[in-house]
């Protein structure tokens, strides 16, 4: 009698064995169907929060690359809007050429002068484009921005306002989206209306069509100008969803790194539980059945 | 002087006593599945002999007692080991359920965060477009019901915390009556000199179960035993015990008193009861703090945001959020938005329809340290790592609790616990023991006999 007892209670023992050996089974059970180790915060309370602000950021990258698929096509609406602009003065300009010729009728010079009008009124409806729905020169207004005005003597009045909007496109990032139609159409530096009103009067009249001239090739020169704020912010759109692409690349991977499981060890982790499992239950069931009465008979 | 007479009293007696030794044994065997059952052995003891002339008899053997196998060191520390686990076990569980509130993914409070920014950003590049105002307002009230689903799930979970925390009482007042019960039986029994270790155990059982749920320093008294929580609170002496109750406070919090009427639910160390007012009194309300505070953060900054800038007719902006109460008491739970119309939606910064001007000022929100010197999405990841980090810690403890007491209820096992091939073993010792005996009775028969039938062939002859 002086061995050391041996605890005759086995089976409790035992059962809380199988409990802990079924939780390790459900554990990776649960990595393997979620594909993360990460299932509720206490399974790793640092990565789980490093989750949250990987979330977070990549929802504003998503944001981003959503504003800036929104933004260039309201760009890329400007860019080909101003580019037909552009296109139209050329053709005011080779036209106010042909009314300068002084072999040219009154009645020739009325035509040239009417075509010209064409063009005057093809160019405010360029001016007065809309994208989705919002006009796209009138600065930060709603309203339609060139209206028809007989009393301005460039016959246009500008409606709409000199403000600007940005857009946000990354972290501390915003990128000017428009130029207000009062800078691109009506500047002293290039007044498009007002070249082409003058030259129209000038064919009309016979006098100063040089000068008009003149004015019109400064128009075009300066808008030319302008449309290039429009390709630079396409560039920059286009860089920057590179940037984007690669940014969220960099975030999956960080996630993947704090939260996905190791499917292979979940799979070795499961495979070995049951069999721990199965041994614990083959020792349970044989345990209970010996004892000395049995062999009493 | 011996005789055949005595040495048949000597073999009877062994045999009673070895069929006492059996009794024992069988009521081992019985009660090999009983909880809190210590193993009893018979104590088996010579008696005197006597003395004749040069000659020492002895007379035999006679059980002198029963005794319980039991180490009531052992006893004390599975008794607070169990107040340990118990602790833990009920902090664990309340906090494992309020953990899966704060699980990463669709819907919770960090992307209806960041759905709310996503909506002001797609404004930004249409401002003036009604329906991407709408979707604005639709993540800010999608936003304030996910504040208000978790602030309300804590609030049921505390308020079943509550319910239980009267559970908890109800129990243990039931036990100490138990245990004064018991106190009385076996003080009874000890008095007039009796074995009282049946009910030893089933009290060792019940303070066992007690200190499951309460803290408890017990001490041993010839009234048998006192009970105490740590800090002094009388639960049981002798045959009295004092029952505790649980009242509500004010805003509807149960609290436990002393029958004589002190309020102890903070003195609480142990048991499933303090891991219960733990949970109830402090991390729940802690994480219901936060998330006021969040919130509150995030309604105020979003106000001043729009107060900054012009709605779609060019009027200040309004409130777009309903202020949060200046206690900040109630702002997740009670988070609102404060306008239905898009149109009021303060976008612009030069008053015209069309200007996002104002709109960089909302899409700040998320980069400034607004709530407690941190960024909103900052703040709500420490709340979901405090939340996790509680419960993994006290998991961790929970398990290595859980392992101490396994340890000693191995060790009480192998002392008190009832072996069956120990017992086999006995059953065969005693029933040997009796059969040897039985035969001395049957030679001391047939010895009698011939001392008997010498007479009869005296008289005959």
């Amino acid at each position: 009698m002086s061995a050391l007892r041996v605890n005759p209670y086995v089976l409790s023992d035992l059962l809380a064995d199988l409990n802990n050996t079924q939780q390790q089974a459900d554990t990776s059970s649960l990595q393997m169907a979620t594909g993360s180790r990460i299932n509720k915060p206490s399974d790793d309370p640092a990565g789980a929060a490093e989750m949250v602000g990987n979330n977070i950021e990549t929802v504003r990258t998503d944001t981003f690359l959503r504003s800036i698929t929104s933004v260039s096509g309201l760009l890329q609406t400007a860019d080909s809007t101003l580019s037909s602009v552009v296109t139209a003065l050329q053709r005011a300009i080779s036209l106010g050429v042909e009314g300068a010729n002084g072999t040219l009728s009154d009645s020739d010079r009325n035509d040239v002068a009417n075509e010209l009008t064409g063009i005057q009124q093809q160019i405010l409806s360029l001016a007065n484009t809309d994208y989705q729905g919002e006009f796209i020169f009138a600065g930060t207004a709603t309203v339609q921005p060139f209206v028809t005005d007989a009393a301005s003597p460039s016959g246009v009045t500008y409606d709409g306002n000199a403000g600007t909007n940005d857009v946000q496109i990354g972290q501390s990032y915003s990128l000017q989206v428009n130029l207000p139609g009062s800078q691109l159409f009506t500047d002293p530096q290039g007044h498009v209306f007002q070249s082409i009103a003058d030259l129209i009067s000038a064919l009309k009249s016979n006098t100063n069509i040089g000068e008009a001239l003149d004015q019109i090739s400064l128009a075009y020169n300066y808008i030319t100008g302008q449309r290039v704020f429009y390709g630079n912010a396409l560039n920059q759109l286009q860089a920057q969803q590179n940037f984007l692409n690669s940014d969220k690349l960099d975030l999956a991977t960080a996630a993947n790194s704090t939260s996905a499981a190791d499917m292979a060890k979940a799979a070795t982790d499961f495979s070995q539980a049951q069999i721990a499992l199965n041994a614990e239950l083959a020792g349970i069931s044989r345990i209970s059945q010996v004892s000395l009465f049995d062999y009493l008979k | 002087m011996s005789n055949l007479l005595s040495t048949m009293f000597i073999a009877t007696g062994a045999m009673a006593a070895d069929q006492g030794a059996l009794e024992v044994t069988a009521n081992n065997v019985a009660n090999v599945n009983t909880p809190g059952y210590s193993r009893e052995i018979p104590v088996l003891q010579e008696i005197a002999p006597v003395v004749l002339g040069n000659v020492t008899y002895g007379t035999g053997v006679t059980l002198a007692k029963i005794q319980s196998v039991r180490d009531p060191i052992l006893q004390l520390r599975i008794q607070q080991e169990s107040g340990e686990q118990g602790k833990l076990n009920a902090f664990v569980n309340a906090l494992d359920q309020a953990q899966t509130l704060f699980k990463s993914g669709d819907g919770d409070l960090a992307s209806e965060m960041s759905n709310l920014f996503s909506s002001v950003a797609q404004l930004s590049t249409n401002p003036a477009d009604v329906s991407l105002r709408q979707a604005v307002l639709t993540a800010a009230s999608s936003l304030t019901s996910a504040f208000n689903n978790l602030a309300k799930n804590l609030s049921t979970q505390r308020s079943n915390l509550n319910l239980n925390v009267a559970e908890s009482v109800k129990e243990i007042n039931t036990l100490t009556q138990q245990i004064a019960a018991l106190n009385g039986k076996i003080g009874a029994l000890q008095n007039v000199g009796q074995d009282a270790s049946g009910f030893i155990d089933q009290r060792d059982n019940l303070v066992a179960q007690l200190s499951g749920l309460i803290d408890l320093s017990a001490i041993k008294s010839d009234s048998g035993i006192a009970l105490t929580t740590s800090n002094g609170t009388a639960l049981v002496t002798g045959m009295q015990s004092y029952n505790l109750s649980a009242q509500d406070d004010a805003s509807g919090v149960q609290h436990v008193f002393t029958q004589q009427g002190a309020d102890i639910t903070s003195q609480i160390n142990s048991g499933s009861l303090a891991g219960l007012i733990e949970a109830r009194d402090q991390t729940i309300p802690g994480l219901l703090n936060q998330l006021d505070t969040l919130a509150a953060g995030l309604e105020t900054a979003f106000n001043q945001a729009n107060a900054a800038g012009f709605d779609l007719s060019g009027n200040v902006g309004g409130n777009l959020f309903t202020p949060p109460p200046a206690s900040l008491t109630g702002a997740a739970t009670d988070m609102a938005v404060a306008i239905a119309d898009p149109s009021l939606i303060a976008a612009s910064s030069d008053r015209s329809a069309g200007s996002n001007g104002n709109l960089a000022n909302f899409s700040a929100i998320q980069d400034q340290p607004i709530i407690s010197g941190a960024t909103p999405g900052t703040y709500y990841a420490n709340l979901v790592f405090d939340v996790g980090n509680d419960v993994s810690n006290n998991t961790a403890e929970l398990q290595s609790s859980q392992l101490v007491l396994q340890q000693l209820q191995d060790q009480r096992g192998s002392i008190s616990g009832v072996s069956l091939d120990e017992e086999a073993a006995h059953m065969v010792q005693f029933q040997r023991a009796y059969d040897a005996a039985a035969q001395v009775v049957v030679a001391v028969n047939q010895m009698l006999e011939t001392v008997i039938n010498m007479g009869t062939v005296a008289v005959s002859s």
